[in-house]
């Protein structure tokens, strides 16, 4: 499988304090990862330093074999903005602009499909997460499972290489949660890359390998295989995990 | 509680609360200097005309007077009080040569008349500045204040008189403040020598000229006595004034000026005002959780206004008191204009008790203002502060959908015009400052334009020519006429001329009185005026006439008026109502060449070939026509009559641009920061989603350079359709001889330089503080 992000020996201190130290792994491409862990293991620093939100004090991220950061910001925003996706808590739409506009809004300014395919292409994520019906309204007046699917479309509006999710189901509840995670799953299947940091056992059981940070250090990792959507082998895997975790002592 | 709370929110909002404190010290410095100055332009020219005591009516009259005659029909005339008759030497500017410590120069382009005197005993003194009757040794002279304006001279510089083959040497010792002819627009100006030095010259030097004055009990009677006096046969060989008129020729500078700083005052604290509520609606936005949580343990809405209110009127005391000592301060260079014009007063009680009215109601206006801008914590629900993060925002405004519809605008445009056009709240204080700054700035611009301009000459009773000839009244008059229109029917480079003779007829007031109007007789007579209504007149039985005098005989366009010419009764039709600021605004015009009427005075409008210099034509013919007979470029003459005027606004206009400048330059910094602070988690989402640094700062500099450029246009519009009407009510109310000027533009400046010039400067502050959003990062949003 051929690596679409590499990270090495990558530290990051707040004023001293170091926050994640000499944190190395590879993804494969096409690959869905979940990091967990404790609150204040590092978990959401690491995802937001490995997508160039942030710098890292030292180490490395190989983006699609292109060292990511140290690169200028002006540079560092046009790879956030054509080849990755990021979905946050919560949602984090233009309050200004309707559910549509929020979703083209990153397409238009990537500029590599015209306007009219940006537009057909959001009607199409639209009508994958069920949220066609609400295109045109006021991010205010829709639910918080409703602007979540739309931060997704937005986030995969521009077709990105990878996707990441910081905790994207945190703020909702667990039949929303269900919904959410299955678009993010037809996302992975549809051949995205996928990083997702998460509190929640089920959500992390999506995934094909779950690392676990703790203090800032990648403690363990768990291969899972590829998830099937069938009953039995999700459950198998759940526990499966739930064990580890156990053990991890989550 | 109240006390500890202030305290902390002090040391906590340190830069909203010093904002608020600078904009509310603002508003007190401008309201008290306005006050300063209005009382003592007004203080300072009526202690003037306390001491000097310039006549209420004075007739100027050139050639031999029988003082003992004057005398008798003044004793003989109740309404008189007291009366003097003063001799006058009248010389030319070429006479006089100063000499300064560096250099050396003549007044030969000095257009007014010099008049040499001595001090008079009780009444029409001539002061020095500090308001005391000037007394001065032989070899000393007193030279007029406006003179010191015009050619820098300074005490100590040595004056150089000669004419008819005198030489003298005079120092100057003082610069006089004249009551009576204190001004550019009057014709003549008085230079004060020692009885000594003016015995010397009488008689020996320029030609005579006799003031005769005199005073009445109600200084209104004036008007009523000129007709008496003139039909009385007495020496009439000049111009004749009343006391109203001395006032306004005088004062129309300081008038000018205070007019401007009330304007742009007005503005300036309507944009205090503005700055203060959207400081506090700031203040209130950063505290929206501590005023929701306050309401939800029970406070009321009273109460939380309160601790509010009480940080409001504690600033707003330290701000009106640090404005009110500020102002009071910098009184000496806020009226240093009216000290030099009329004299070193000091402030004066009512000055002081006026402008402390003023800042109390300064004061009371803030809190009321305060209150209102607090009355949104009325509504504020807790959900709204604490639960769904709605804050203050305006709940009814509903997002437009349309974004994905535009076909080619660039993105970052897309966003900052729909932002400012369904938004167009957020921005209103950048629109309102930017039209309040180019009106602050264009309107003064466009008076002195227009004061300035070769047009304004219509409003001084003359029609747009090249060179203006006035042959004035004196025992040479007919000669002089002579010696004009024979060197202009000779001169090659003359294309036309017109020739204007003004004569003086009895007409009846509205109230059924005698009085005399002058008439500028003239087959050109009228054109080209700025006419109220009505038009030129066409026929020998028409007339046009001032609208001062319009006003005085009760008559309008179309009306008919009786004139009386020696014993004949006869009748004109009013054609039409014009302005003009010259002879105290009463003339009138006619075609008609009424024979056997004395000529008071001739005057020549004269079109020169196109090839012809205006300059060195008017300077040659100056030279050959010698003395009784002016002669100037028209442009010329506007700049020398309204010169003083058009000197002390440039200075303001001047002020002004500054001032506005720096305004708009200050607003764009304080809203822009914090227009930030309020979009700082849009601009760090915008920044997840990969717009970039400069993507953002772009999107800033389209809205703001947008609302800056609506705010611009709607400020020219605004100057063009309401700066007229402002100056024209400042004019109507000045009493001058205009009420309707057309406001002369100068196209370059309003709508390319000042435009360009604060679109510049916003732009420029605006990039700088754009600075800040490096920080801004959806990190720090998150964990928010």
């Amino acid at each position: 499988m051929k690596t679409i992000l590499e990270v090495k020996n990558l530290c990051k201190s707040y004023e001293n304090i170091r926050v994640l130290s000499d944190v190395s792994f590879k993804v494969g491409e096409g690959e869905f990862i979940a990091i967990m862990g404790p609150s204040g293991s590092g978990k959401s620093t690491l995802l937001y330093n490995i997508s160039g939100m942030d710098r890292p004090t030292s180490g490395e991220v190989v983006l699609c074999e292109k060292e990511i950061s140290k690169l200028p910001d002006e540079i560092m925003s046009e790879v956030r903005l054509k080849q990755m996706g990021f979905i946050f808590q919560h949602a984090y739409l233009l309050k200004n602009l309707s559910i549509r506009d929020n979703i083209v809004l990153p397409g238009f300014e990537a500029g590599v499909l015209d306007r009219e395919q940006v537009n057909q292409k959001a009607d199409a994520l639209m009508r994958k997460t069920g949220i066609s019906n609400i295109a045109n309204h006021d991010i205010k007046k829709v639910s918080g499972g409703q602007l979540q699917r739309a931060a997704i479309c937005r986030a995969l509006i521009n077709q990105p290489d990878i996707l990441f999710a910081d905790e994207p189901t945190g703020a909702l509840n667990s039949s929303t949660t269900k919904e959410v995670m299955d678009i993010i799953n037809n996302v992975y299947t549809d051949g995205t890359t996928v990083i997702i940091v998460t509190h929640d056992a089920k959500v992390a059981s999506r995934a094909c390998k779950v690392i676990y940070l703790i203090d800032g250090n990648i403690h363990d990792a768990l291969e899972l295989g590829k998830y099937k959507a069938d009953e039995a082998t999700s459950a198998t895997r759940e526990k499966r995990l739930a064990q580890w975790l156990e053990k991890m002592g989550f | 509680m109240n006390r500890s709370m202030i305290k902390n929110d002090f040391k906590r909002n340190k830069t909203i609360n010093l904002t608020l404190l600078l904009f509310m010290m603002f508003s007190a410095v401008l309201a008290v200097a306005s006050v300063l100055m209005v009382v003592q332009t007004f203080t300072s020219i009526s202690q003037l005309y306390e001491t000097a005591q310039p006549p209420h009516f004075l007739q100027m009259h050139k050639g031999e007077i029988n003082e003992e005659q004057i005398d008798k029909f003044m004793a003989k005339n109740e309404q008189v009080t007291y009366s003097q008759t003063i001799a006058m030497i009248d010389i030319f500017g070429e006479n006089l040569t100063v000499v300064g410590e560096d250099d050396a120069y003549n007044l030969a382009d000095l257009r007014l008349d010099i008049g040499l005197v001595k001090q008079n005993r009780d009444r029409d003194l001539l002061l020095n500045s500090n308001h005391e009757k000037l007394i001065l040794n032989e070899g000393e002279i007193g030279i007029p204040i406006i003179l010191k304006g015009m050619y820098d001279m300074e005490i100590g510089d040595k004056i150089i008189l000669t004419a008819n083959g005198v030489r003298e040497e005079y120092i100057i010792k003082e610069f006089v403040l004249d009551a009576q002819m204190n001004s550019t627009m009057a014709s003549s100006t008085r230079v004060l020598l020692s009885d000594v030095d003016f015995e010397k010259l009488y008689g020996k030097v320029g030609e005579l000229e006799y003031l005769i004055e005199a005073y009445f009990n109600d200084k209104d009677q004036a008007s009523s006595f000129q007709t008496i006096y003139e039909n009385s046969g007495l020496p009439i060989n000049g111009q004749a004034v009343t006391y109203t008129m001395i006032f306004l020729l005088s004062a129309l500078t300081d008038i000018v000026t205070v007019f401007v700083l009330i304007l742009a005052s007005m503005l300036l604290i309507i944009v205090s005002f503005i700055s203060i509520k959207f400081t506090i609606m700031a203040a209130m936005e950063e505290d929206v959780r501590e005023i929701g949580t306050m309401k939800a343990i029970g406070l009321t809405y009273i109460n939380i206004r309160g601790i509010y209110l009480n940080k409001y009127r504690v600033l707003a005391f330290i701000g009106v008191t640090l404005g009110y000592i500020i102002a009071l301060l910098s009184s000496t260079a806020i009226t240093e204009h009216i000290s030099t014009t009329f004299g070193k007063i000091g402030l004066s009680p009512l000055a002081i008790i006026s402008s402390g009215v003023v800042v109390c109601l300064v004061y009371l206006l803030i809190i009321t203002y305060c209150k209102r801008v607090l009355n949104k914590i009325k509504n504020l629900t807790v959900v709204d502060a604490l639960v769904s993060g709605k804050g203050f925002e305006n709940k009814t405004g509903a997002v437009r959908d349309g974004l994905y519809k535009s076909k080619k605008l660039p993105v970052n445009g897309l966003i900052a015009l729909r932002e400012v056009f369904y938004h167009f709240k957020n921005w209103v204080i950048m629109f309102m400052v930017m039209l309040i700054v180019v009106l602050i700035i264009l309107v003064p611009f466009n008076l002195l334009h227009t004061f300035e301009a070769p047009e304004f000459i219509t409003y001084m009773g003359s029609s747009l020519e090249d060179i203006l000839i006035e042959v004035e009244t004196g025992e040479n008059l007919e000669t002089n006429y002579d010696k004009v229109t024979q060197l202009l029917s000779k001169d090659s480079s003359v294309n036309n001329y017109f020739e204007n003779r003004t004569i003086r007829v009895a007409a009846t007031d509205s109230a059924g009185g005698a009085m005399n109007i002058n008439i500028d007789v003239g087959e050109n007579a009228g054109n080209e005026l700025q006419y109220l209504d009505g038009k030129a007149p066409q026929g020998e039985n028409e007339i046009a006439v001032s609208f001062i005098n319009a006003d005085e005989m009760g008559i309008e366009t179309g009306n008919a008026i009786e004139l009386l010419t020696g014993e004949q009764v006869q009748q004109f039709l009013v054609s039409g109502v014009y302005q003009d600021v010259t002879s105290g605004g009463k003339t009138a015009k006619s075609k008609y060449n009424f024979p056997g009427v004395d000529v008071h005075k001739y005057s020549f409008s004269v079109n020169l070939k196109e090839d012809a210099d205006m300059k060195n034509k008017a300077d040659e013919w100056a030279g050959s026509l010698g003395a009784g007979v002016t002669v100037d470029p028209m442009e010329e003459f506007i700049n020398q009559t309204l010169g003083g005027v058009a000197k002390q606004l440039k200075t303001i206009v001047f002020a002004l641009v500054i001032i506005g400048a720096c305004l708009a330059m200050l607003i764009t910094v304080l809203f822009l920061k914090l227009r930030l602070a309020k979009d700082s988690s849009e601009i760090a989402v915008l920044k997840a989603i990969g717009f970039s640094v400069q993507d953002i700062y772009e999107q800033y500099m389209i809205k703001i350079g947008f609302t800056s450029l609506l705010g611009i246009t709607a400020g020219i519009i605004a100057t063009d359709l309401l700066g007229e009407r402002i100056v024209n009510a400042g004019l109507m109310m000045s009493g001058l001889g205009v009420k309707e000027v057309s406001l002369v533009e100068n196209p370059v400046i309003e709508y390319i330089i000042v435009p360009v010039l604060l679109i510049g400067l916003v732009m420029l502050v605006t990039r700088i503080v754009m600075r800040t959003i490096k920080k801004y990062n959806i990190i720090s949003v998150i964990n928010e």
